[in-house]
Order: C-alpha cells, then structure tokens, then sequence
C-alpha cells in the first residue's frame, strides 16, 4: 500500500509522497485546481483522428488490393491465353479502378494536375536528374541481363498477335504511365501524407509501387523508381513530371524489345 | 496462468487459470469466483468491495493466446505487469492505475494502448520470423532446384545443338535452356535474399517507425503469396494456416500502431 500523502484538490484522489502532480487526472498539485481536468478531450480527439487515419489507410488499402487482384487474375488468364488481350483488359480495368478513386478525391488531387512555376534552373535540374536517373536504370537492367537473369518480354504477345508498334506504346507505355501516376503519386501518395509525414508517405508509395509489379527481383529497381517519381510529384508539386519521366522509361523498355 | 490488476491504491484482483479451465478470481485475497464451486462459462462478473462492478472476460483469438481482460465499471483495466511500470519521459516508476506520472504529469499509456502495443509488438515480430522463414527457405529451396537443374542439364547435354523445347507457352533452343537451368536455382536464393533483405530492413524499421513498416511488410507478403499463386496456382492452398496466421498479426499490428500514433499525436 502506498504511503498516502494528501489528497488532489482537483479529482480527490489520494497521492503519494514526492508526486508534483496528481497520478489521477494530471493535476499540478500546489496549483489552483484546474477547470477541466485533462485526459478525457485528449481521448476523444485520438479517438477521432484514428477513425479519420483510419478510413485513409483502407482506402490506399482497398486501391492497392483491386489493383493486386486484377493482376492476379490477368497473371492466372495469361497461362492459357498468350495473347494480348489480358494485357489491354487489365489495363482499361485498373485505368477504371484508379479514376473511381480519384474521382472520390478530385477535390484534394486537384493541385496535381496544376502546372507550378517551379523556375527554370529548378526545372532543368529536374529534367536532367531524370536523364541520369533513366540511363541509370537502363545500365542496372542491363547488367542483370548479362548476369544471365531473365525476365519476361512486355512485347512479345503483341508482337505474335501482329499489333502494330503504337498498339505497345500506347498499352505498355503510355496508359500504364497515365494511370500509375495517378494511382500512387496521386491517390494513394496524398492519402499516406494525410496519416504519416511527408516522407514517410513518400517511401511508403515507393513500396507499393515496387512490390506490386508482381516481381521480386524489380522490387529494389522499381522502388527507386518510385522514390524517384515521388520525389518529382513532391519537388514540382504536380504530377505532370512523373508520368512523363514513367512514360519515357515504359517507351524505352518497348522501344528496346522492339528494336533487339 | 495467473494474471494481476492493481485497480486502485485498495483495490487488487488476482485470477488464477488452472488446469482443466478451472478459474478462482480473488478480490484482495478473498476469493468472489472459483468455477470448481461456481461452474460458469463466459465472462466472469463480480462485485468490488466498494460496489463497483467488475468482470473479467476470457476470449479466445484466431492468433495467439486467449485475450484475458478485467473490466470495471466497462472501463478497461492495466494489468500489473512483472517487471514495474515506468514514464516514458522521465522513467519513473508509476502504478498501473496511474493516468499521469506524479513526477512530470506525463499521460500514462491506457490498457488499451497497451494491447496496441502487444499487436505491435506481435506484427514486428512476425516480420522477423518472416525475414528467417525467407532466408532458410532460400537456401534451402536453393540445394532443391539445383539438384533438379543438375539433372535436367545431364539430360540435355546429349541434345542435338539444332533441338527445341516447350516450356509452358514458350520454346526455346538447348543453349536458351541451358541459360534458364543454369540459373533457376540462383534465381530462387536471389529472389529469397532479397525478400529476407527487405523484412530485415523492415523489422529494423519497425521498431522506430512500426505502422509504415508494418504496412509495407504486409504488402510485400501479400504479393509474394499472390506472385507464387500466378507462376503456380497449387501454391495458394499450401501452408494456408500459417498464411492466415501471418497475415492476422500483421494486419493486427497494422490497426494498432495507428491506434497508438493517434493516441499519442
């Protein structure tokens, strides 16, 4: 039993001796009793902002689920059928998953799909960044090739079925950049910087993006990469930049399969 | 399993879970529940000696243990852990039922942030059982395929050099197949390297920043299972147990790291 030493003035709690506030309602003891002891609005204030995290986090959790499951299903219906159609149905199916959700946030991506004055110098540094960034990458995939790591053509189906080249860009290159973008530097970007700070959120996106390539061993690849269009999406503020450096590296990949 | 809460300064139930689930609950020190006597199922409710009402509720997970709590007046009580109590901000040592630390008036965890903190715990932990199950199953599942590897390439080297074969939707020459046998067993502990990798990373992660590497973690198991479901759909049903039990604890974990950063924004 520990040794009472008087009573709080506040809540009447017995306290024990040596303490400067009062173990029960936090009370600074000596003090005039406060108003409204604290702890109870703390309480409900964490209780709200968790409903509200909450709700964020099922829905990046619920974008990033259907976006899995489509490819799953486009994985399991490519075994069987090699043709391209698996490819361009995924694509229109998560090009539709990824407009729903932002459509239920347009009001808060709005400001992505602003161009900002970022200046010239800044703009340029970017632009360059992202050429090395490119030509980095291209000299990491190479590498691994050499290393005799094979990895599966994006071409190859469209090739065998005879669709014309622009078929490829604009299925593998350019609507993956488009929706991409829009899915992690947008929505789910913006909703992770709503519960965590800005880089967390940042690496977080990056994660998300990289793993749901659906191979392990792109994951360190594709999550630079994803640092990389995040970190675009947060320097320019817009989302502008990413798609068109996404784009470009898509083009590259098609552009390469095709020419080899 | 015996199990302590300190509700106040006069106040300290004990429970005490024998063998064959027999249950004796005392109030200091006088016994108010045994199921020998009682013979009840459910929750056990009881009166405190100064009229509040208390209940002690038994329930079973779909994960762990049984979750074990005392409820007074339906307000959630700490149970009294082994070693003491201490502040988070000043260290020192604080009774359960203390809502702020006498010395620097620091609000002290709930009981429910405890048990956020035990999810978390549990999640973090399933990250590092995860980073091993990844690095033993790699090396292991390495000495497997190599050995079939082995033996597919003893076979091929009587191929004829112009030969071709079918493998699932593709053909490929013998050199082509060499090449891809050649590195299927690297491909498996590269693959499972850099999984372990990416959990150690996380589980290191975690114990700063718990809710984003938990988040993660869960992802990257997620799309593992889903990865291997596609390459070969038999995979889907192996090891299902230990999949839902995995996935349970990190989701757990998920909710109650961001439980525990809105109770202490």
């Amino acid at each position: 039993m520990p040794e009472a030493a008087g009573q709080c003035p506040a809540c009447l709690r017995g306290i024990r001796a040596g303490t400067r506030f009062c173990p029960g309602c936090g009370q600074t003891l000596g003090a005039a009793p406060a108003a409204a002891p604290p702890g109870g609005g703390a309480r409900s204030a964490a209780a709200a902002q968790f409903a509200e995290h909450w709700g964020e986090l099922k829905g990046v959790l619920w974008l990033f689920g259907l976006l899995l499951a489509t490819s799953f299903v486009a994985g399991l219906v490519s075994r069987t059928d090699s043709s391209p159609w698996p490819s361009v149905v995924v694509t229109a199916v998560d090009a539709a998953i990824v407009l729903v959700a932002a459509g239920l946030r347009r009001r808060r991506l709005v400001f992505l799909f602003k161009v900002h004055a970022i200046g010239a110098r800044r703009a340029l540094e970017l632009a360059a960044a992202s050429l090395l960034f490119l030509v980095a990458m291209s000299g990491y995939f190479a590498v691994l090739k050499n290393l005799g790591v094979p990895f599966s053509s994006a071409t190859e189906s469209f090739a065998r079925a005879g669709w014309p080249a622009w078929t490829m860009i604009v299925t593998i290159s350019v609507l993956p950049a488009l929706f991409e973008e829009l899915a992690f530097r947008g929505v789910i970007q913006s909703s992770l910087e709503r519960i965590f700070n800005a880089r967390d959120a940042w690496l977080i996106q990056a994660a998300l993006f990289s793993v749901l390539h659906l191979s392990p061993l792109v994951f360190p690849s594709h999550f630079l990469m994803g640092l990389w269009f995040g970190h675009l999406r947060m320097r320019s503020r817009s989302i502008y930049p990413g798609m068109l450096v996404h784009g470009a590296w898509n083009a590259f990949v098609v552009l390469e399969e095709l020419a080899g | 399993m015996e199990k302590t809460w300190e509700i106040d300064a006069a106040n300290t139930v004990k429970a005490r879970f024998g063998a064959f689930g027999r249950k004796l609950v005392t109030v200091n020190g006088t016994e108010v529940h045994d199921t020998r006597k009682a013979g009840k199922k459910g929750g056990i409710a009881f009166p405190l000696p100064d009229g509040r009402r208390a209940a002690i509720s038994v329930k079973g997970q779909l994960v762990g243990g049984p979750e074990i709590d005392l409820r007074v007046d339906g307000g959630l009580v700490v149970e009294t852990p082994k070693a003491p109590i201490r502040c988070a901000a000043c260290d020192t040592a604080a009774k359960p039922y203390d809502r702020f630390c006498g010395k620097c008036g620091q609000a002290m965890p709930t009981a429910e942030d405890y048990r956020a903190k035990k999810y978390v715990r549990h999640a973090t932990g399933a990250i590092k059982w995860l980073a091993v199950l990844f690095l033993a199953f790699g090396v292991l599942m390495y000495f497997v395929t190599k050995g079939q590897a082995d033996a597919a390439l003893v076979k091929l080297q009587g191929a004829e050099p112009g030969a071709s074969y079918t493998v699932g939707d593709e053909t490929l020459g013998v050199e082509e197949l060499r090449a891809r046998l050649e590195w299927e067993p690297k491909g498996v502990l590269v693959v499972n390297l850099i999984l372990a990798a990416i959990m150690a990373v996380l589980a290191w992660w975690g114990r700063r920043a718990p809710l984003p590497a938990v988040l993660i973690a869960t992802a990257v198991y997620v799309v593992v299972i889903v990865f291997n479901a596609i390459a070969d759909p038999a995979t889907i049903g192996q090891g299902v147990i230990m999949k839902i039990i995995i996935i349970a604890f990190l989701a757990k974990g998920i909710k109650a790291a961001l439980a525990l950063r809105a109770a202490n924004a």
